[in-house]
């Protein structure tokens, strides 16, 4: 936990922060912890971003459960799920007011918010940066890629661009 | 007033589109195209630069077409650990000196993805194409052509094309905030003049006889594999182009492979049956403006890796679906 946060932070050095990251990348509870220390940092900071991560995440929870207004209640599984909802909560009051408020001449009234809310957003992974791990797999699927044929072999710099140390193989 | 204002710039957008769809379009087009022939025509080396997530790798390129149309290209990483990618035709072998290592990647000529009308209608349908002005890179004029997404289930595209040549001087992928996430851009480059075979050799080609060597493998057949898997919510614009049975390099077992395109963007689906002694946890990770999504499903692992949003490649693993027993219920 002290690790993420100093990981967070910028405070680990390169081989720690590897280590940090690899650690992530398997365990799901940490990943948990790691975008719940980025969220309440986030917050602290009043960071921009908040706001459409946040839109995100109602996006998502309405596409799974489309009675908005009369949410069925879950067993919290851990704090971090609990923080989670009522951030969504807030958002989702804050969006119902955009919508309420917002006059937007170009929206008909009545025009389902839905149309917006319902979009496919991936769920709360971060995304990492693949270390190389996957340069077979991008090597394979290059060949078939147009935008890559239309620059020749420059796009391949990708699928060596970091080159797996042999102990992470 | 205020009711009437948002209809009147909306016709002059339309307008504007109406417009853009005679001239400039094709114009835009012609310059695609163009840009497409010349990296398979021209002689030509370089450096140039490959930025992604704050940071940034210098390579080398040497590309040499033979008398015969054969393509020859050198690729050398010149920051960090040394790496070469030598294409000869449709073969590329990836040299990693530092694992003592050479990749071998076989790739099938008939399903190279070059830019075919039919695949050109896929770009009109999905993107908005138009010429952006001129700039300068690495000594050239060049002209900016842009893919604009007419959604967010792809990335936005730019190209500056050499003026005389048509060769893409700078590529430039673009996300929906209208960040550059991914950018190529030559820092040098000489255009034509004469090459001959030995500068697009590895240099590791006769030291490397002694390293492991991880070969990919395509099955090669007129009949497209299907081995039942569908991807059920498919992302608008994205066709199947492509279903292969093949192996990947380094790795065991028979994977299965299909491509879906939208004309320029294309995102691979691999299948593998998963090894039991192996834990697969979901996981979202990334390579320059190539979003990788893994999870497992039914026994298998699904890999599912493009140059699209995640949200994109992950609606695609997150739809796949197995067919219960496509063939032995006929």
């Amino acid at each position: 936990m002290e690790k993420l946060s100093a990981l967070i932070d910028g405070e680990l050095d390169d081989q720690e922060m590897e280590r940090q990251l690899a650690l992530l990348k398997q365990n799901n509870d940490a990943q948990d912890s790691w975008e719940m220390f980025n969220l309440i940092g986030d917050t602290l900071r009043g960071d921009s971003r908040i706001s459409s991560d946040f839109s995100r995440c109602i996006a998502e929870r309405l596409a799974l459960e489309p009675t908005m207004l009369a949410p069925q209640r879950r067993a919290a599984k851990n704090v971090v799920r609990n923080a989670m909802s009522i951030a969504a909560s807030l958002a989702a009051v804050s969006v119902v007011a955009w919508v309420a408020f917002s006059n937007n001449p170009l929206t008909a009234p009545g025009s389902p918010a839905s149309v917006h809310l319902a979009e496919p957003a991936p769920a709360q992974l971060a995304s990492i940066n693949s270390q190389g791990q996957m340069n077979e797999y991008l090597l394979a699927h290059q060949g078939f890629s147009p935008s890559t044929a239309i620059q020749g072999v420059v796009p391949y710099i990708r699928s060596v661009s970091v080159s797996p140390t042999p102990q992470n193989r | 007033m205020i009711k009437v204002l948002p209809l009147v710039i909306l016709g002059l957008m339309a307008a504007d589109v109406a417009h853009a769809g005679n001239d400039n379009t094709q114009e835009a087009f012609a310059l695609l195209k163009k840009i497409a022939n010349a990296t398979r025509q021209f002689n030509y080396s370089g450096t140039f630069v490959y930025q992604h997530g704050g940071k940034s790798e210098t390579s080398r390129i040497v590309h040499y077409v033979n008398n015969a149309g054969g393509e020859f290209e050198k690729l050398e990483a010149l920051d960090g650990p040394p790496r070469e990618v030598i294409r000869n035709n449709d073969q590329l072998t990836c040299y990693l000196p530092n694992l003592k290592t050479v990749i071998i990647e076989q790739r099938d000529t008939r399903q190279l993805p070059v830019l075919v009308p039919e695949r050109m209608s896929g770009i009109v349908e999905n993107y908005t194409v138009k010429l952006a002005g001129n700039d300068r890179v690495a000594g050239y004029d060049c002209n900016v052509v842009m893919l604009e997404p007419k959604d967010n289930m792809r990335y936005g595209r730019s190209f500056c094309a050499e003026t005389g040549s048509g060769l893409p001087l700078r590529t430039r992928t673009i996300n929906e905030k209208r960040e550059t996430i991914e950018s190529f851009a030559f820092t040098q480059l000489t255009i034509g003049g004469n090459f001959n075979s030995d500068k697009v050799k590895s240099k590791y080609a006769a030291i490397s006889k002694n390293w492991r060597v991880d070969r990919s493998a395509l099955t090669v057949s007129e009949q497209k594999a299907d081995a039942g898997w569908v991807v059920g919510h498919q992302p608008a614009g994205f066709r199947k182009t492509t279903e292969i049975n093949r192996s990947i390099a380094g790795r065991h077992g028979a994977v299965s492979h299909i491509v879906l395109s939208d004309g320029i963007t294309a995102v691979s689906v691999f299948i593998e049956a998963k090894p039991k002694d192996r834990v697969v946890a979901q996981a979202l990770a990334h390579q320059g403006a190539v979003n990788i999504y893994t999870r497992p499903h039914a026994g298998h692992v699904v890999t599912v890796l493009g140059e699209a949003p995640a949200v994109t490649i992950m609606q695609i693993a997150n739809s796949l679906e197995l067919r219960v027993n496509s063939a032995s219920a006929r």
